[in-house]
């Protein structure tokens, strides 16, 4: 019974990661470039839709808004800093987007500041029970909006014409653009998408667990997420992202206390910390080792 | 020296090379030739362990060689150079071809240590006199290799696996991409490396001038299996190889 | 690298060690900053730079020397800490890089990553070794039973470090292993089919590199009398990646201008934040300055300052590097007495 409430909290915290994730394995696919801001994405989408509450409007329209604001900023990041930087090395590439991220959070940090702020509530307090496990509006709505939304954007990127487009520019962008496609605009459009994706999924990341800068840090565990799920594979990120939320909650809620119980019989060491933060990274190594395509990836073939 | 036998490599349900035979003896120049899709690169890709057989062996000097590294192989004496040369960054033709030498001769540190001291550098200067010089290369050797010529770059990628001292060298279409007088010039090269050094030589190539006259023996491959197997004067009135080749009945 | 060279490499580090010996407190406060960063750069350059491994798990790495070399100091060692604190992170560097034998580039660079994260983790929950969030207090540095105290004396410790960990780099890059590795950095599977062993060359890239961050990372811990987990966080493997490109990835001296770039950069914005008054939002400015900065140099400078400063020098002179020689008619025709023709 607790083993099903921790799960159930699980899933609605992992379907925000999968929602973060999408946006990771997107850009990925479009232009082969892993976007380390992303975690900045998720960060500003959050800020964004604060800021906008401030201004006085409801909630749900600030939180449009911000979606709206973030698809801007993704597709004026690719513009502005990506698209200069299409023959570089890819060592340069990554690290581009590594400094879009701090400069992205010392810009929240300037105008925001270090600290924790208190996040608009977006859902009502309280909680329902649903077969006797407790869940609170905010994990329910969070969790039910993100699956919701990972859904849908699988769907319209399978069953849309924009969507083909977009799977045509990621499996091969010469061929996509020797057929007439706009692959430029099809590449800002997706990073365009995977920024909103991203600061959505902050806004919610928001609700459950409020507004500071560790935002971007946790935008972070959309690495494990997608070599989990296959750096290519959407729906991939999809399942990942729902696995890693409910080992996170398993984590936390079952194996930090035991194994502190058996530590602190047997050794000096008193707290194994965030293990919940760590357990996906060690995951990751070992997905690495085991199956580097992850569950829905394939195996890349080269040339001699 | 080199034996092969029975080997056969399937790609799902194509057979790329069946049941081959063949067999390279020291200090023979043997070439593989056949239509595009034979089989031949198949077959170099099975020797160098980029493959493994589904059938057969592959003997070297006794010893079993399927799967082995490239790095096992050239320590063993076995050499391969390759179609596509790639351009690598700013390494120069020397460094490359020292590399090669390196793969297979180690100096001791001390040593090492010594010569960076004194500014002298004798594996250099002996590479240059055995190998770059007669390749035409003594000129290029400061030169980044990607500055050069696809021809020149060829001659560099020989020159690397030369300078490791194999026994047998696999050539895959040594002079495709040549002009004829380059072509000919390689060819006589390698009548000459076996000559000097030694070396067998197994090349695949389409160029029947250069493989007549450069030649001791010549495989005909066709649809992965071996259809003629002889000297240079008889390839060509062979009926078996007249009809895969000229489309005679 | 001639003898010449070396001499004058050995007369540069001894005018860098007379120049400590004569600043101030703060001269040398920088001084030593801005070498053991230059270590740790060309550690992560030799990986990076001319190996071609992309590696977010520096500041790991360096954590694990100074926390090694802590200990050890601790305990009485002196000087061995720092060499065996290089050997405690060339261990370390060994194991996170043999899942990545199998590993190409940008999975081995998010396996980084996640190293980095663990081993964090790790000096955060080991408390017995590292003391945990509180992070561990080093004693100064013995050498012989004499204490070092002065900033002046640590950078000319940190510059002697330096002098040896360049000719290494030097010194390898003329050996076969050192070919191999560029080889290996441009296409793996090239440098394999050429017969390099592809996973031994990257070992030892990962343990020399190891290493060095290893002895930087001991430096550190003497200088600053404190090793904690949230200094040696991803925060400062990621300055060292940005040291090493805007350097100039797989140049030795520009590692050195990338580790001084990166280091000063703070302090500078330090100073000019105080000046124009903004000390409040002194460190967000500082970060921006620092993110921008990469972004615009990447844009327009992938390569680096070394290319920068190469392209700058260059155009002083003619450059006949890429002009054909003249052919070699006038050669004495060697055993195999034959050339190749040149065709353009």
């Amino acid at each position: 019974m607790y083993a099903l409430q921790l799960a159930t909290a699980g899933l609605a915290i992992g379907s925000v990661y999968a929602l973060i994730a999408i946006g990771v394995v997107l850009i990925y696919k479009c232009s082969g470039v892993v976007n380390f801001a992303q975690g900045a994405f998720v960060m500003l989408g959050a800020y964004f839709t604060y800021a906008i509450t401030r201004l006085g409007l409801t909630p749900v329209i600030a939180v449009f808004l911000s979606t709206v604001l973030m698809a801007v900023a993704g597709a004026a990041t690719e513009r502005l800093v990506l698209r200069p930087m299409l023959k570089a090395p890819v060592v340069a590439i990554m690290m581009v987007t590594l400094g879009v991220l701090i400069f992205l959070r010392a810009v929240a940090l300037a105008v925001w500041g270090p600290d924790q702020i208190a996040f608009p509530k977006l859902f009502p307090d309280g909680a329902i029970e649903i077969f006797g496990i407790f869940i609170t509006y905010n994990y329910l709505t969070a969790g039910s909006l993100s699956i919701c939304l990972a859904l849908a954007f699988l769907a319209f990127y399978r069953f849309t014409a924009i969507g083909l487009m977009q799977r045509c520019t990621a499996d091969n962008s010469r061929a996509a653009l020797a057929i007439g496609i706009h692959t430029s605009n099809q590449i800002s459009l997706a990073w365009s998408m995977s920024a909103g994706l991203a600061g959505l999924g902050g806004t919610l990341l928001a609700t459950l667990n409020g507004l500071s800068l560790g935002l971007s840090d946790i935008g972070l565990i959309a690495f494990p997420v997608i070599v989990l799920g296959g750096l290519t594979s959407l729906a991939g990120a999809v399942v990942a992202g729902l696995l890693l939320g409910v080992l996170q909650a398993f984590t936390d809620g079952l194996v930090t206390p035991m194994l502190e119980g058996f530590l602190r019989a047997y050794t000096t060491i008193y707290s194994v910390g965030a293990l919940q933060q760590v357990l996906p990274y060690a995951l990751l190594i070992l997905v690495l080792l085991v199956r580097p395509q992850g569950i829905f990836g394939w195996r890349g073939s080269e040339r001699l | 020296m080199l034996e092969a036998t029975g080997v056969t490599i399937r790609f799902g349900g194509v057979v790329a090379v069946d049941a081959l035979d063949v067999m390279v003896r020291a200090g023979e120049i043997v070439a593989l030739i056949g239509p595009n899709g034979a089989g031949k690169t198949t077959f170099i890709n099975c020797i160098t362990g980029a493959y493994l057989p589904d059938d057969g062996q592959v003997y070297w000097k006794g010893e079993n060689i399927v799967g082995l590294t490239p790095n096992a192989l050239t320590r063993r004496g076995i050499g391969r150079t390759f179609q596509n040369v790639a351009s690598l960054h700013d390494l120069t033709v020397l460094d490359i071809v020292k590399l090669g030498y390196g793969l297979r001769h180690s100096t001791p540190l001390p040593a090492v240590v010594l010569n960076a001291l004194r500014g002298r550098d004798p594996v250099a200067d002996e590479l240059n006199e055995t190998l770059l010089h007669p390749l035409g290369l003594a000129d290029f050797r400061h030169v980044p290799i990607q500055s050069l010529s696809y021809g020149h770059r060829k001659a560099v990628d020989l020159a690397r696996a030369l300078a490791a001292q194999p026994q047998l060298l696999l050539l895959d279409e040594p002079v495709a991409g040549l002009s004829s007088s380059e072509g000919r010039s390689l060819a006589a090269l390698i009548r000459r490396v076996r000559d000097r050094l030694g070396c067998a030589v197994l090349l695949i190539e389409h160029k029947m001038d250069i493989v007549n006259s450069t030649c001791d023996r010549i495989i005909v491959m066709a649809a992965g299996a071996k259809i003629f197997e002889g000297l240079p004067a008889d390839v060509q009135v062979d009926p078996e190889v007249r009809r895969v080749y000229l489309g005679e009945p | 690298m001639s003898g010449t060279r070396l001499w004058i490499t050995f007369l540069v580090a001894a005018a860098a060690c007379v120049l400590a010996l004569m600043l101030g407190r703060f001269g040398a406060y920088l001084m030593h900053a801005v070498v053991i960063a230059s270590i740790s750069a060309l550690a992560l350059n030799l990986l990076t730079g001319f190996c071609g491994q992309i590696s977010f798990a520096q500041a790991a790495l360096l954590g694990v020397g100074a926390y090694t070399a802590g200990n050890l100091g601790n305990a009485g060692w002196g000087i061995l800490s720092i060499p065996v604190a290089g050997m405690a992170s060339a261990a370390s560097s060994a194991l996170i890089g043999l899942p990545a034998l199998r590993l190409r580039g940008l999975y081995f660079a998010i396996a980084t990553l996640a190293a980095q994260f663990i081993f964090d983790y790790a000096f955060k929950i080991l408390d017995p070794l590292t003391h945990g969030v509180s992070g561990l207090l080093i004693k100064p540095l013995t050498i012989l039973g004499y204490v070092v105290q002065s900033d002046q004396a640590y950078a000319v410790i940190a510059i002697i470090c330096l002098f040896v960990t360049w000719l290494t780099m030097v010194f390898i890059g003329e050996t076969t292993l050192g070919r191999a590795f560029l080889v290996v950095r441009e296409n793996e599977i090239v440098a394999k089919g050429m017969g390099i062993d592809v996973a031994r060359t990257k070992l030892w890239a990962f343990v020399i590199s190891g290493f060095f961050a290893g002895v930087a990372g001991a430096l550190l811990a003497f200088t600053t009398r404190l090793a904690s987990p949230e200094a040696f966080g991803l925060s400062l493997s990621i300055d060292y990646v940005a040291m090493i490109i805007v350097g100039g990835l797989g140049s030795l001296p520009g590692s050195l201008l990338g580790a001084a770039f990166v280091t000063l950069l703070p302090e500078l914005i330090q100073r000019v934040g105080e000046a124009l008054n903004i000390a409040d939002i002194l460190s967000a400015a500082r970060e921006m300055a620092f993110g921008l900065l990469i972004i615009v140099f990447l844009i327009f400078e992938p390569r680096g300052l070394s290319a920068l400063l190469h392209r700058l020098a260059s155009r002083s002179q003619t450059n006949i590097a890429l002009k054909t020689p003249q052919p070699t008619s006038e050669r004495r025709r060697s055993e195999l007495g034959l050339k190749l023709e040149k065709v353009e």
